[in-house]
C-alpha cells in the first residue's frame, strides 16, 4: 500500500503546529500525558465530514502561515477557527470541505475568530503511532512537523468524487463566555468566599497559555497549602499557591500538587481551546448527581 | 484503609484516602488498582494514581454507577510491596548540582552531611507523573525538606536529582523545574522505544549511590542494577 501513498509537502509551517488525534490512553502509569486535539469538538466534526474514524490524525494549527502542496487527489477539511484560506491563490469561501487535485497548493491566512484550526484529510495523515495515537509529544514522537520542508503521507482517493452538499461550519458555539465545569476533587477545601468568587467572576485568558495549560489573568486569594500530588487530567482547573488559575490542557502532566478546584466538560475544554488572549470567560457550574 | 468514592462527573470519580502517603496506603492503592483492572477494564477508559487518590474515567455513567455499588461493599487486603531495590548512581558535585551549596548552607549542613542524608534511605516509588518517567518517591528525611524555588529554572538538564518540598526526584528529560538541583544521574529514565518505557514499577524502591565526576563521565550503563530482588 505504501507505494500508493499520496504526498503533501509542507512548504511553510507556523510554530505550534502538530499532529493530533483523539489522544492516547494507557500511558498515565508511566507519566505520559493524554495529548490529542485541544478542541476535540472541531476535530471530530472535521473527521465526521470526511467519514474518518476519530483515530485519524490531523494537523493542529494555532497560527496562520501554513503552505502545503498535495500531489494526488484527496478530500480535506479545515475546521475549528474561522480563517482566510486559499487554494492555488484563489480564496476559498467555505473551507470546511475541499476537493483537492494533484498539485494543489493550500494556504492558511489570517485567523478571523478562534485559535485552533484542524486540517483533516480523508483516511488521516499516515504517521507513527505510540499507544495507539499519532499525537505529537516531545520525547514520545520525533519532532515531526517542525522540521520542514516535510513530506506528509496520506491515502489518495482513486478518482474525483462529488462532495455533495457543502456543510457550513459555525463558530458561534465558542463565542459565548460560558465554560461548563463540574466541581473539582478539592472544591470543598475552598472557603465560601472563594467559591462565590469563582462562581460569579468573569476571568480573562492570559498570554501564558499553550497546549499544557491556559492561565487566567485574575487571581483568587489562596491560603491553602499544596496537597499531596494526585491525578490531574485535561480540563482539571488548578489554583496555585500564588492564587493563579491554570486550566490544564491536553499536554499537561498526569499528576499535580495544587488544589483541583474545577473540572471542565469536554465541550468546555474545546470552547476554551478556541479562546484568544484577553477573551472573557465565566465558569458555568454543573451539578453531579450523587450515587 | 477503606477508601470513599467521590463522584466528580457522570463518568469521572476518585477513590479517596484521607491518610498521609505511606507504604501501607500504597499497598492498599495497588490492591484497588489491580482489582479494578481485573474486574472493570472493559468499563474503564483510564485509571490514574497519586499519593492519596486513584482517579477513574469511565466509558459511560452506568459503568461508574455499577462500580460505585460494588466498591461500597469492598474490603480488599493490601498488596505486599515489592522487595526490589534499584541502585541509582548520582554525582553530587557542584558542577552537576547547581543548588547543592546553597541548599547545604540554608540547612546548616556540610556537603558531606547533605549527601549522607540524601543517600541513606531507600525511597519508595509511588507512581509516575509530571513528566514521562518522573518518579514520585516517598522517604526524603525531614532535614532535607526545602520549599520550591519562587522562580523556576527555565531548563534543567536530564538526569538532574532535585529536592522540592518534602520530595526528591529525578528529571527524566530536559524541562523547566522549580526544585533545588543537588546532583545528576547518568542513567536513562524514559525510552519510548522500549516495550516498557520506564524500568521501575510502583512499589519498588530506589537507593541513591554517590559517584565521582570521573565515574559520571565514563558511565556506560543506561539502566541501574538491582541491589535486592
Amino acid at each position: 500500500m505504501s507505494q500508493h501513498l499520496g504526498k503533501a509537502v509542507v512548504l511553510r509551517c507556523p510554530a505550534g503546529t502538530s499532529f493530533q488525534d483523539e489522544g492516547r490512553h494507557g500511558g498515565a502509569k508511566y507519566g505520559i500525558p493524554s495529548s490529542g486535539a485541544m478542541d476535540q469538538r472541531s476535530f471530530r466534526w472535521a473527521n465526521h465530514l470526511l467519514k474518518n474514524f476519530n483515530t485519524a490524525v490531523a494537523l493542529e494549527m494555532a497560527q496562520p502561515g501554513l503552505r502545503i502542496q498535495f500531489d494526488q487527489i484527496c478530500h480535506i477539511s479545515l475546521v475549528g477557527a474561522k480563517v482566510m484560506a486559499s487554494l492555488n491563490q484563489t480564496p476559498i469561501t467555505n473551507p470546511s470541505l475541499i476537493a483537492i487535485a494533484g498539485g494543489d497548493l493550500l494556504e492558511v491566512g489570517k485567523f478571523l475568530s478562534g485559535s485552533r484550526l484542524y486540517l483533516c484529510i480523508q483516511g488521516g495523515f499516515q504517521v507513527e503511532r505510540y499507544l495507539g495515537s499519532g499525537s505529537d509529544f516531545e520525547s514520545i514522537t520525533s519532532p515531526s512537523i517542525r522540521s520542514y520542508p516535510k513530506v506528509l503521507s496520506y491515502i489518495p482517493i482513486p478518482q474525483p468524487s462529488s462532495l455533495g452538499a457543502k456543510p457550513k461550519w459555525e463558530t458561534s458555539w465558542f463565542e459565548s463566555p460560558e465554560i461548563e465545569a463540574y466541581h473539582g476533587a478539592d472544591w470543598a477545601l475552598l472557603s465560601s468566599a472563594q467559591q462565590k468568587l469563582i462562581h460569579s467572576s468573569i476571568f480573562h485568558v492570559s498570554k501564558f497559555s499553550n497546549r499544557m495549560g491556559i492561565q487566567l489573568e485574575e487571581l483568587v486569594p489562596n491560603p491553602l497549602e499544596d496537597l499531596p500530588t494526585n491525578p490531574v487530567f485535561p480540563g482539571t482547573v488548578q489554583l496555585t499557591s500564588g492564587g493563579k488559575i491554570i486550566v490544564l490542557m491536553r499536554d499537561a502532566g498526569v499528576t499535580g500538587g495544587y488544589p483541583r478546584i474545577l473540572h471542565l466538560t469536554e465541550d468546555g475544554q474545546s470552547k476554551l481551546a478556541q479562546k484568544r488572549v484577553g477573551d472573557p470567560i465565566r465558569f458555568q457550574l454543573l451539578e453531579t448527581i450523587t450515587g | 484503609m477503606i477508601p470513599n468514592y467521590q463522584l466528580l462527573s457522570p463518568t469521572f470519580g476518585e477513590l479517596v484516602w484521607d491518610q498521609l502517603p505511606t507504604d501501607e496506603l500504597l499497598g492498599f492503592q495497588l490492591a484497588y488498582l489491580t482489582y479494578i483492572q481485573s474486574n472493570f477494564s472493559d468499563a474503564l477508559t483510564e485509571a490514574r494514581q497519586g499519593f492519596t487518590r486513584i482517579s477513574l474515567v469511565w466509558k459511560n455513567p452506568n459503568n461508574q454507577q455499577e462500580f460505585l455499588a460494588q466498591v461500597k461493599n469492598l474490603q480488599l487486603p493490601p498488596m505486599e510491596l515489592s522487595h526490589a531495590i534499584w541502585q541509582v548512581p548520582v554525582c553530587y558535585e557542584p558542577d552537576y548540582g547547581q543548588d547543592l551549596n546553597s541548599l547545604a548552607e540554608s540547612k546548616n549542613l556540610s556537603l558531606k552531611e547533605l549527601i549522607q542524608l540524601h543517600t541513606e534511605p531507600n525511597y519508595r516509588i509511588h507512581f509516575f507523573g509530571f513528566l514521562p518517567g518522573f518518579f514520585y518517591l516517598n522517604g526524603l528525611p525531614p532535614m532535607l525538606h526545602a520549599p520550591r524555588k519562587s522562580v523556576p529554572l527555565l531548563s534543567v538538564p536530564p538526569g538532574s536529582v532535585a529536592i522540592g518540598g518534602a520530595q526528591t526526584g529525578i528529571y527524566p528529560m530536559q524541562s523547566p523545574g522549580g526544585w533545588h538541583i543537588i546532583g545528576r544521574c547518568p542513567l536513562t529514565f524514559f525510552d519510548s522505544k522500549q516495550p516498557s518505557p520506564v524500568w521501575a514499577k510502583p512499589g519498588e524502591q530506589i537507593k541513591f549511590v554517590p559517584i565521582s565526576a570521573a565515574q559520571f563521565q565514563n558511565w556506560n550503563e543506561l539502566y541501574p542494577k538491582l541491589l535486592r530482588k
